[in-house]
């Protein structure tokens, strides 16, 4: 006789907002066995990408991909475009893209955290979090115009500058979402009902984080140094006063507090941006076509995202690869999955943070 | 900086095997680009930890009707990205089965070279 | 657990983070991004908003009626799709009068739901332009 019961969860379900499914090979509560299928919104961008539209156009298209992490999609895209043709940007322009990259990981962590609450039950902590957002997104809608959508980036600066009233108000609503996230600290760190279902739930061991490739807040709160803004040089982050977080635990609970100590830096690091932002043009207009091929790597708030641009010196490229965060997230799943209980599917899995659409393009 | 590094299909499992060491190399993933001729080409992507901008890739050029050797065994995260390439490309990787993205009647094997 | 009761209680005073919507209207800066507007009269005809626009919003295609205009050398008439556009302002930052003959407003753009043939009145224009 069997001895084991497949129960799936998603892709439509009450506890999960996102379009994946899994299918739990559970025996008794344990669960033993895991297969998802991620593909319900493949779109074909890269292949949008290289038949439909010119190389100018296709940072706009790339932000598509996914609606938090859109302005980390168009930046990579740009640096690839821009280490192709050669040309350098203002220090203001790379300051710029910063702030907006810092504030795009600090809603998108919000959202995070605040689904972890819902998932725990919390649903007060997840309205409380989510109405905190909204200065965040207030901000973004200022400075760029758009909400979601920013469109912000273009090959060879930003689309708009920063006046002195508003980097004041910017300012000193930050302020406000420091004081909160200190709350949260105290929240999550204090709370009973939150530490109960968090606390030793979920575990990746800092050997299995280097096997299986984990990236992001899931690699960092095993223990791994890994963070791609410490790999690169093409954005001067080690002169804003970035931190690498981290953690040692492995649990749902380590990530939320990596998650949490990364708002208070990216907020550190927009208010000394704020602070200290040059003068000079926003935008330099590159000229020539793109020739070669080039790898550039970013850290999206979910961890590593990467571009494989191939170009040919005309205005068509010959290959766009997207590699997404969650996409390359999908083994580590599986493996935390396995051996834990399935009521503690849902909290683990909202730790993960997965974003679909970016993982299905 | 980007390092490439030629590799072939049957030595492949032994230059990766040398090459990966867990803790020091991130494995990015799994990329196939068509060109002219029928051929594709096959890159596998490493990054290295805690160093700016160090990138190792190693490829192989190979026909469509080649079978591509899995490195599973040596680095188990790749399992998803040589299903992306089974799907998109059409080409074979042992091991791996399709319909990762693509559904039985959606249009088949989309950025191979010679599909449309 | 007194903590929490005395959070409760205040919580029942403070006001709603939420508006009132119909009533409080919300409030719009004068930088959002909106609809594109146009000038016809100081347009030069260069065409260059239309090679500039990545989703292909903005069309100029021959007509038996043109706009007078002593540069509009084709015939050509301006047509804008804000259901296509995504307000990204490449189309004005590609003009070469931008703010007199293009420009980016802060209104928002016409809901289309209950339009008929919306799609269809735009792949005409499309097929006039090939
Ligand atoms: S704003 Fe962007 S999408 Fe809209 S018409 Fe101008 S270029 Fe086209
Ligand atoms: S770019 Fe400006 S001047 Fe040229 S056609 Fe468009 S609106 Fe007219």
């Amino acid at each position: 006789m069997k001895k084991t019961i497949n129960i799936p969860i998603g892709s439509q379900h009450i506890a999960l907002l996102e379009p994946v499914r899994f299918k739990f090979e559970c025996e008794n509560e344990k669960i033993v066995g895991v297969d998802s299928d991620v593909g319900f919104v493949h779109r074909g961008i890269e292949k949008a990408c290289t038949t439909k539209f010119k190389y100018d156009a296709i940072g706009y298209v790339v932000a598509r991909v996914c609606g938090l992490c859109a302005i980390t999609h168009s930046m990579t895209y740009t640096a690839s475009i821009e280490k192709l043709i050669g040309g350098e940007i203002t220090q203001k322009a790379k300051y710029l893209r910063i702030l907006l990259l810092e504030l795009d990981r600090i809603h998108s962590h919000m959202l995070c955290l605040s689904h972890t609450c819902e998932n725990a039950g919390f649903e007060a902590m997840f309205m409380r979090i989510m109405g905190d957002r909204e200065d965040i997104m207030e901000i973004q809608e200022l400075i760029t115009g758009n909400r979601v959508q920013f469109d912000y980036i273009s090959i060879g600066g930003v689309n708009r500058d920063i006046d002195a009233a508003l980097a004041k108000k910017i300012l000193s609503k930050l302020e406000l979402v420091r004081q909160k996230v200190l709350g949260y600290m105290d929240e999550f760190t204090n709370n009973w009902s939150l530490s109960l279902k968090f606390k030793g739930v979920g575990i990746l061991t800092l050997d299995d984080a280097y096997r299986f490739n984990a990236i992001g807040p899931l690699a960092r709160a095993s223990g791994v140094q890994a963070d791609v803004r410490n790999e690169i040089d093409y954005l001067p982050y080690n002169e804003i006063g970035f931190k690498m977080q981290k953690h040692t635990e492995g649990d749902i609970n380590a990530r939320n507090l990596i998650r949490l100590n990364e708002l208070l830096n990216s907020i550190e690091m927009c208010n000394n941006i704020l602070e200290g932002l040059p003068e000079g043009e926003i935008f330099t207009k590159l000229r020539g076509k793109p020739n070669g091929e080039s790898v550039v790597r970013f850290e999206a708030p979910r961890g590593e995202l990467m571009y494989y641009v191939k170009a040919n010196g005309s205005a068509m490229l010959e290959r766009v690869r997207i590699k997404t965060p969650t996409f390359s997230s999908i083994p580590a799943f599986s493996h935390i999955f396995t051996g834990a209980n399935y009521a503690d599917a849902p909290a683990i899995l909202a730790s993960f943070d997965p974003c679909l659409s970016c993982t299905a393009k | 900086m980007m390092k490439k590094i030629e590799t072939s299909i049957d030595t492949l499992k032994k230059d990766i095997k040398e090459f990966y060491d867990y803790k020091k190399w991130h494995f990015l993933t799994l990329n196939g680009v068509a060109l002219e001729d029928d051929m594709l080409e096959i890159q596998w992507i490493f990054s290295e930890y805690e160093v700016k901008n160090k990138i190792v890739v190693y490829y192989a050029h190979i026909k469509y009707d080649e079978l591509i050797p899995s490195i599973v065994e040596i680095i188990p995260s790749a399992i998803i990205s040589q299903r992306e390439i089974v799907d998109m490309f059409g080409v074979e990787v042992e091991g791996s089965q399709k319909g990762l993205y693509l559904d039985e009647d959606s249009q088949q094997k989309p950025l191979s070279g010679c599909s449309i | 657990m007194l903590t929490s009761f005395f959070k409760a209680l205040a919580n029942l005073f403070k006001t709603p983070k939420t508006i009132d919507y119909p009533l409080t209207p919300i409030a719009k800066d004068e930088k959002y991004r909106g609809v594109i507007e146009y000038n016809q009269d100081e347009c030069i005809y260069c065409l260059k908003c239309e090679k500039a626009c990545p989703p292909g919003a903005i069309l100029f295609v021959p007509v038996d009626n043109p706009p007078i205009n002593e540069k509009n050398k084709k015939g050509l008439k301006y047509h804008y799709n804000p259901h296509l556009c995504i307000y990204c302002s490449e189309c004005v930052r590609a003009c070469p009068k931008p703010q007199e003959a293009l420009w980016q407003s802060n209104k928002k753009g016409h809901i289309g739901i209950k339009d008929d043939k919306i799609n269809d009145d735009w792949f005409e224009l499309e097929e006039l332009k090939k």
